[in-house]
């Protein structure tokens, strides 16, 4: 890849509005969904999800951010 | 699907939803390693361009106190050579502290990085079976066909 290219629109962003768009899908499950099926869906699969998708996010925001100092740090 | 079922369609959302979630996110975290890639090959770039442009002020350098030398009546100043020199090492110090640090955050990253690829391989799809499994029961017990 040539020096200093960088990818159109940064992956950390991408990957925070496809996380709000999976929230929002979530949140209108939910009033229609209220049993102890759900209860138990909430607890092993979305809230690890949400929660483990927030912590990868947040280091793909700090990793992309640094990237983009870096760059900015070292043109001379 | 009328109001009636809602519910199954708002499960089915959901399971869509998850679906596109997990191909976005693989997408989004190659991006991720291709951006990392692309900066250490820039950096490896820049200083390899200031490694050159260090060897040859050295040896401007060099030439300039050797003529200073063979003219002492008429000395040459070298300070202009010297602070090339200079300037060259600086930076290319400074982009070597840029590429160990780079190292060490993506070192960080990947423990991040592997933890989440994992969920989107193993446990992403089996939440979406489960929620197969209870959008087929939902329609066999209202005997909904599905939709699409």
């Amino acid at each position: 890849m040539p020096e200093g290219y960088r990818l159109p629109a940064r992956p950390d962003r991408d990957g925070d509005q496809q996380l709000r768009l999976l929230e929002d899908a979530w949140e209108k499950a939910v009033p229609y969904w209220q049993d102890d099926v759900a209860r138990q869906f909430g607890t092993h699969h979305w809230t690890p999800l949400r929660d483990e998708s927030r912590l990868y996010l947040e280091s793909l925001r700090a990793m992309m951010d640094l990237l983009d100092t870096a760059e900015r740090d070292t043109e001379y | 699907m009328t109001a009636i079922h809602a519910d199954i369609d708002a499960l089915t959302e959901l399971r869509a939803a998850l679906t596109r979630f997990r191909y976005a996110q693989r997408e989004a975290a190659d991006r991720g390693g291709d951006a990392i890639e692309a900066t250490r090959a820039s950096l490896e770039a820049k200083a390899s361009r200031w490694r050159a442009r260090l060897e040859q002020g050295r040896a401007e350098l060099a030439a300039c106190r050797d003529r200073s030398a063979a003219e002492q009546d008429a000395p040459v100043d070298c300070s202009g050579y010297a602070r090339a020199v200079s300037e060259a090492g600086e930076r290319l110090e400074h982009i070597r502290l840029w590429q160990q640090r780079i190292d060490q955050q993506a070192i960080e990253f990947a423990g991040a990085a592997s933890r989440f690829k994992n969920l989107l391989e193993t446990d992403l799809p089996r939440a979406e079976e489960q929620l197969a499994a209870i959008i087929t029961s939902l329609r066999a017990a209202r005997r909904v066909q599905p939709s699409g």
